[in-house]
């Protein structure tokens, strides 16, 4: 009997317990509830609403999986997806970036860094103030000595060959930047638990898919449908610092922020952007089970043909400042996605906590500051719908870390940079 | 039979093949393989089966004296009956790098009739360290020195939850560092090496010295020096110079020294001492630490080396006694001179390496830089051979008749191994 009562339709049960129900109206009515099946639309017909039951059944299955089971079945669908690359030489890819990854653009950095703009009762509130006084001038002298000594040591001091073709800040910055980077770690591990039990990992891999927007199919034989808009991000960073703790939020989650994510009307494709298939994958520069899963500052190499020096046009600075800010929106939106997914965050559960990192980006010369803050993964259209969290990204200009070079003497070293680098690392002291 | 297209003969040729030499039918087999030549191999080039026609003898110039060639260089053109033209060879004006053509070696200013035996980075010496003691005039002595065991064995001296921060260092460079299964020796080797050097860094807070320090990860160092009648070079690039502000203390003291007068060099007669040394004659003789003058970390702490290779240790071995000494014997010139002397405050020099499991300790320390004969001071050298800082570290279990040998991760780590390498990081500062 229960076979056969499966065979039959919704309407038709629905037809078959009409009159029983109605006999019985008379004895029933008080004691019971009526326990209908709900009404649901069939789970193989060719239409919208058994397609939506299908996605929903699929969803709720995916929630109640593992981490790792999540990541597989969420990047095991393969089509053609947007390849994004973040050291991009595309005209205004910021904001086309900033379309992809819903993410606002703040210039200058977040309350907790400046010191000057606000006042100092915000400064107090965030603790930077109380973390950097902590450097009593022998450790910063310290860190300036570090910072000489590996500039004149790739600069000047090293007999080296010459450089291949456009990798010459890979061959005299590239080594600079891992003594500074990992040695001003060790240094300030002494004032920050965090760092303490870090990770630092030089050339890793990190990498990201996610899908927003929609399309319109062009040509085929599934003209007209709608077909979602898939992106792959696969970084490289120069090196990166990974933590066991989560780092502080910047900014609340529901706090007003009112720069706009700008929107592109055009598709990726006239970025331009090109499309192609290949495995998906999200990883945050070491797999689900490291105990460090949590990123704390990211170091980028400018591409040589974006150095400074090199660039002689007019108007060649905004470029540059373009371009730089473009990587860190893409790296640093593909890294701190990975690490919301290694917590089991994805577009239908979306995060309940803020994820934050940071980034530095130099052409050995020229500092740039980038800290991220994710608030939302639900970049999918259907999650997207009522969707008013946005992610945030604040930035600084390339600053000067010094003025020249003469023999073996750095010339006009800027202790400000100096100073912005060792807050950047305490955060989350 | 042999009439069959070509493409096909080949199945049949080898039947044939097996028949011919059973039936020892010689005629038969040549006749087959002529047609060798004629074969498709459609998954390369039919150019590699195709039979290499000998070049034609070039004709003879024959010169007679007094008898002028009427050549064709005026009509610009070739015609029959007259004579090639032969022109000077064309010179570029401008300075052209695609068409350098490098003078003869006799011809180059730093050619020298004498050879000098290169040891370079991708050398290999058969007779591995036995050879590089010979050629370095050291005394080899096993085990690592009483001072650094001391530093192994105190407590004091380790970091907080060491085993497990190791531990996932080694997971972190075998397992968990790539988005594939498992990373390539190319990718963990240095892997696990900077992690564990950034370990050992880490501890800078409560030991304020290791901040005196400085990575150097591309230096190109050249030492030269006599040894018998040979002239001996150490030249190129080879692993990370940690290099430091002050110097490592001694480790043998001068009676120690003083005893190695008597022990006398091991020879491997009927092989040449410089075998597998690179022969060449177009040399510059400079010693040079690969550090220009006034660089402030001036003496060398440690070298280390990641060896991408699973096996060749004895190799690898000679290889890190030969950079060490040629280190040591650069820096011991430019601190006390050129001349050959036995140092009154002898060079000493650490090194590590590591192929990702295995780790070889190795602290050198330079008596003397007089070389040409074997008697007198030698060197000493400490060597700890095939450290292993963990047994397996298995992706998938290994399985054999059904029966798991191995477990999947990480399978008998031995803590002693980074003990040794955090001992000989701290050497020097505590």
């Amino acid at each position: 009997m229960a076979a056969v009562m499966a065979r039959l339709s919704v309407r038709q049960l629905s037809c078959m317990r009409g009159p029983a129900l109605s006999a019985n109206v008379n004895t029933n009515i008080c004691d019971s509830t009526a326990k209908y099946p709900p009404i649901l639309p069939s789970p193989t017909a060719k239409s919208r609403s058994a397609k939506r039951r299908r996605v929903a059944e699929f969803f709720d299955e995916l929630r109640g999986l593992s981490v790792k089971d999540k990541l597989t079945s969420l990047t095991k669908f393969q089509r053609m997806k947007y390849v994004v690359y973040p050291q991009t030489f595309a005209l205004n890819a910021d904001r086309w970036y900033q379309h992809f990854t819903k993410t606002a653009y703040i210039s200058g950095l977040p309350n907790k860094y400046s010191k000057s703009s606000h006042s100092i009762q915000d400064a107090a509130e965030s603790g930077s103030q109380t973390t950097f006084s902590q450097i009593d001038d022998a450790l910063f002298g310290e860190i300036r000595t570090l910072i000489c000594d590996s500039l004149l040591q790739e600069n000047c001091q090293v007999i080296k060959g010459r450089a291949f073709l456009y990798r010459a800040l890979e061959h005299s910055i590239g080594p600079f930047l891992r003594n500074v980077a990992s040695g001003l770690a060790c240094i300030l591990a002494k004032q920050s638990p965090l760092l303490r039990s870090s990770t630092f990992d030089s050339d890793p891999q990190v990498n990201f898919y996610w899908i927003r927007g929609k399309r319109n199919i062009p040509c085929g034989h599934r003209r007209g449908r709608p077909e979602p808009l898939r992106f792959q991000i696969d970084d490289r960073p120069h090196s990166q610092l990974r933590i066991q703790q989560q780092l502080p939020e910047f900014v609340p989650l529901g706090s007003e922020v009112s720069v706009e994510v700008p929107v592109v009307q055009h598709l990726p494709d006239r970025l331009p952007l090109f499309r192609r298939q290949y495995e998906n994958s999200i990883y945050a520069g070491a797999k689900v089970d490291d105990p460090c899963c949590y990123g704390h500052t990211q170091f980028h190499l400018v591409p040589d043909h974006l150095r400074r020096d090199g660039v002689n046009k007019p108007k060649s600075g905004d470029h540059v400042e373009m371009a730089v800010r473009a990587n860190a929106i893409a790296s640093l939106f593909a890294w701190t996605g990975a690490q919301a997914m290694y917590q089991g965050f994805w577009s239908a559960e979306d995060v309940d906590k803020p994820f934050a990192s940071q980034a530095i980006i130099t052409d050995g010369q020229h500092f740039s500051f980038f800290c991220y803050q994710l608030n939302t993964l639900a970049l999918t259209d259907e999650a997207d719908a009522n969707n008013t969290r946005k992610n945030l990204c604040w930035g600084t200009e390339g600053l000067r870390l010094y003025e020249n070079i003469n023999g073996n003497q750095v010339i006009g070293l800027n202790d400000d940079v100096i100073r912005l680098l060792v807050q950047f690392l305490l955060n989350g002291a | 039979m042999l009439k069959i297209p070509v493409h096909r003969c080949k199945a049949i040729t080898s039947g044939l093949k097996q028949l011919c030499i059973s039936s020892e039918s010689g005629y038969f087999a040549c006749e087959l393989f002529s047609f060798r030549y004629g074969h498709r191999l459609l998954s390369s080039s039919a150019f590699v089966c195709g039979k290499a026609v000998a070049r034609k003898k070039p004709r003879e110039n024959v010169e007679i004296n007094g008898l002028e060639k009427i050549t064709y260089a005026e009509r610009m053109h070739y015609v029959p009956g007259l004579a090639k033209p032969i022109f000077p060879p064309w010179e570029c004006k401008h300075k052209d790098p695609f068409h350098h053509r490098s003078p003869s070696h006799e011809e180059m200013p730093l050619y020298k009739d004498k050879p000098c035996y290169v040891f370079h980075q991708r050398t290999n010496l058969t007779e591995g360290v036995k050879q590089s003691l010979w050629l370095t005039k050291s005394k080899l002595i096993k085990g690592i020195p009483a001072r650094i065991m001391a530093l192994v064995d105190d407590s004091s001296h380790q970091i907080e939850n060491q085993d497990e921060r190791v531990q996932n260092a080694i997971k972190h460079a075998r397992f968990w560092d790539t988005s594939e299964r498992r990373p390539p020796r190319e990718r963990f080797c240095p892997t696990l090496l900077n992690s564990l050097l950034y370990l050992c860094r880490l501890q800078q807070g409560k030991y304020p010295a290791l901040g005196k320090r400085l990575l150097s990860q591309e230096y190109s160092l050249s030492a030269s020096w006599h040894r018998g009648e040979d002239h001996i070079q150490v030249r190129g690039k080879n692993g990370m110079l940690l290099n430091s502000m002050s110097p490592l203390p001694v480790i043998a003291e001068k009676d120690e020294i003083q005893n190695t007068v008597d022990t006398n060099l091991e020879t491997f007669y009927p092989i040449s001492p410089t075998i597998d040394l690179q022969s060449i004659n177009v040399y510059d003789v400079k010693t040079d630490t690969g550090f220009r003058e006034g660089y402030p970390y001036q003496h060398v702490h440690t070298l280390f080396f990641a060896h991408l290779m699973d096996g060749q240790h004895e190799m690898l071995r000679a290889k890190m006694l030969m950079f060490a000494f040629g280190n040591a014997l650069a820096r011991a010139r430019a601190l006390y001179g050129a001349e050959p002397q036995v140092l009154e405050k002898p060079v000493v020099l650490q090194s590590v390496a590591t192929n990702g499991r295995l780790f070889q300790f190795m602290v050198f320390q330079l008596n003397t830089t007089d070389l040409v004969s074997d008697s007198g001071v030698k060197n000493l050298v400490w060597i700890e051979e095939d450290q292993p800082l963990y047994e397996y570290a298995k992706v998938r279990p290994l399985i054999k008749k059904k029966v798991v040998q191995v477990p999947a991760g990480l399978a008998g780590y031995n803590p002693d191994t980074f003990k040794k390498f955090l001992a000989f990081y701290l050497h020097g500062a505590v």
